[in-house]
């Protein structure tokens, strides 16, 4: 029992051993407050990373789809700027109830995803020249509708306060990521759909001629992620107060890092929700140890990149692709 | 094979936190969440935070850099309020993002100095070291009108701004400074106005841009000292900067600061821009160390004009 467990968590449970081991040497090296307790463990801090990983974490639950149906969405930094602009120019200057402000935010994220997944799928353009396209093109629209100011939310008891003090409070914000993660893993592990995309993203071609639909498939994947950031933006919007087109450079890097950490395959066909979770909680908690020892910010990057390449090495170790390119 | 990797960062990265088991000789801790440290105004108020706080050896700095992102620091901030530390100097990357974050810090017992910016609730902050940029860009304001002045005969010209971050106290007041100064003179025009968020090579694209839309310009009106330079280097390209002259706020000291750059010739007028941190630190040191000290609200800075004939004077 117990070597069968060491196997798999071997070959399958890397993302989970890396998360142990970070809470642990967390623990250990974590500075200690003025009254003796562990500032690591303390449910503020904890609470704080799932806070400030909740938007990273929402985009990478639906990016996981997207890169197991085989394909990449690097248009998601400027969606979520696209939604929170649009979440908050609803709510000041267009003087929008707040359910019409999350809906033209979600919206516009839905179709930017449609047309990502429609032309991908239709056209036949490589995923990655797509969202490339749309993410410079989103953010030129962005820019182009605002104006290139931020617009800034209110303050109290106005439509665009009640929204930001909502959508930025820990148990909302929280609850809303663990409720999506866990429909996602039951969407991909418990229906059809999961099945197909498992399917296509293993071998297209395979799955076409066994008569999938292929193009239904995809395109819902990009819709999702483009709703789901969206979503996040949402969350962003609140948690920054205002509406930024600047905003979300480089969330997409991140998004497929906690993806890539998580275990799913970049290739396509092989990945799962709760490793993206964990995916997303690694940099988290790794980021806020480097805060809580106040390394140079700069250094952050740098782990990131050392974390993500061994995360990828040891996923080819585990499936024994070693050397393969 | 992640233990391996995790203990080798450790090893690396973790010499300061070994330090933590030893008993500190530092009595307080003191966090500073810079904006960005990638600009040269900001990188010399570092410079000069760690120079004063070093001279107070039971006094622990941490300087935290935000990157200009303001979900950056708003998380850096959250994560310095679990370390409590006894006092946190902010220069917020921008107003409206950075208020609740520091009012959450002060609610939890720790001292707040807002540095150089504001954010929307005074009530967030111990206190506000500021500096008037409305007064200062009055100031400019009235250095162009006097040089249209002679130069045109009567206060006449065309004038392109450009500016830094949108929405921050900074922008906002240096612009209404000299705009409001500027309307009481109806042929003086400002052709157009272009955002380059405090960056000198932003500001080269942009107005490389307005050079080839705009047939005649006599005043660059940089509301920092790098844009104003990144323009006159997109002038100087275009073989125009003669044609007109560029004004600025900073006046930073130094061979690249503003200062310099008016002994040089590249830019005809700079306001001192005053760091603030010498007040933060002389503030912060009384919050420190007397406990009945009550600090003013908001301590006003000085700013002088900085023109060839007085830059000599100010050069260091």
């Amino acid at each position: 029992m117990t070597s069968n467990l060491w196997k798999y968590l071997k070959h399958h449970g890397q993302p989970f051993i890396g998360l142990v081991l970070i809470l642990i040497l967390g623990t250990l090296l974590s500075p200690h407050a003025t009254d003796g307790t562990i500032v690591f463990l303390s449910s503020g801090n904890l609470s704080d990373v799932l806070l400030q990983q909740t938007e990273i974490g929402i985009i990478a639950l639906a990016m996981t789809f997207v890169i197991i149906g085989a394909g990449i969405d690097l248009s998601v930094g400027s969606v979520l700027a696209l939604s929170t602009c649009i979440g908050a120019l609803m709510l000041t200057t267009w003087n929008q109830p707040i359910i019409v402000a999350i809906g033209a935010a979600l919206l516009a994220g839905a179709l930017v995803g449609a047309l990502n997944g429609f032309i991908i799928t239709r056209i036949r353009l490589q995923p990655f020249v797509m969202t490339l396209a749309a993410m410079i093109g989103v953010r030129g629209f962005t820019k182009w509708m605002t104006g290139n100011v931020n617009v800034d939310l209110a303050f109290g008891d106005s439509p665009s306060g009640r929204f930001a003090e909502l959508f930025s409070s820990k148990p909302f914000a929280i609850a809303l990521w663990v409720l999506l993660a866990v429909v996602a893993h039951l969407i991909l592990t418990r229906t059809v759909y999961g099945r197909y995309l498992r399917a296509i993203g293993e071998n297209e071609k395979a799955a076409a001629y066994t008569g999938l639909p292929v193009r239904k498939v995809r395109l819902a994947a990009y819709i999702g992620c483009g709703l789901m950031a969206a979503l996040a933006g949402l969350i962003h919007a609140a948690r920054s107060h205002q509406g930024n087109p600047n905003d979300g450079v480089g969330y997409e890097l991140d998004a497929i890092a906690a993806v890539v950490i998580g275990g799913t395959a970049l290739a396509g066909g092989r990945g799962s929700i709760i490793g993206t979770v964990i995916g997303t909680l690694v940099l988290g908690l790794l980021t806020n140890v480097l805060r809580l020892h106040m390394v140079d910010s700069n250094l952050e990057l740098m782990i990131k990149a050392v974390i993500i390449i061994a995360a990828v090495w040891l996923q080819r170790r585990g499936s024994g692709l070693h050397g393969e390119l | 094979m992640w233990l391996r990797i995790l203990l080798l960062f450790v090893a690396g990265g973790f010499t300061v936190s070994c330090s933590d088991s030893q008993p500190s000789p530092y009595r307080y801790m003191v966090v500073f969440s810079q904006c960005n440290n990638s600009e040269p105004y900001r990188a010399a108020q570092n410079a000069e935070m760690k120079r004063l706080w070093a001279t107070q050896p039971d006094v622990r700095l941490v300087v935290m850099d935000a990157q200009q992102d303001s979900v950056r620091q708003i998380a850096q901030i959250e994560t310095a309020i679990r370390l409590k530390p006894q006092l946190l100097i902010v220069a917020p990357n921008e107003r409206v993002p950075l208020t609740e974050v520091m009012g959450r810090a002060k609610a939890a017992g720790i001292a707040v100095i807002c540095l150089e910016r504001d954010i929307v609730n005074p009530d967030y902050y111990t206190t506000w070291i500021k500096v008037d940029n409305y007064a200062i860009g009055q100031i400019l304001g009235q250095y162009v009108v006097d040089y249209l002045t002679k130069k045109n005969g009567e206060p006449r010209g065309q004038i392109v701004e450009l500016a830094g971050l949108k929405g921050v106290e900074a922008e906002i007041k240096r612009k209404n400074g000299a705009d409001d100064l500027w309307k009481k003179y109806p042929k003086i025009e400002i052709v157009t106005e272009a955002v380059a968020n405090w960056s000198q090579s932003l500001a080269k694209d942009r107005m490389t841009e307005i050079l080839s839309a705009v047939p005649k310009i006599d005043v660059v009106y940089g509301r920092n000292d790098p844009m104003a330079v990144g323009a006159y280097l997109a002038a100087r390209e275009r073989g125009r900067e003669k044609e007109m002259i560029f004004v600025s706020i900073d006046g930073l000291a130094g061979d690249s600061g503003g200062v310099h750059q008016v002994e040089e010739g590249i830019l005809s007028a700079t306001c001192i821009y005053p760091l603030c941190v010498d007040k933060a630190v002389e503030v912060g040191a009384r919050i420190l160390h007397e406990p009945g000290f009550v600090s003013e609200k908001s301590y006003t800075m000085p700013s002088t004009l900085i023109t060839a004939q007085n830059a000599s004077t100010y050069y260091k």
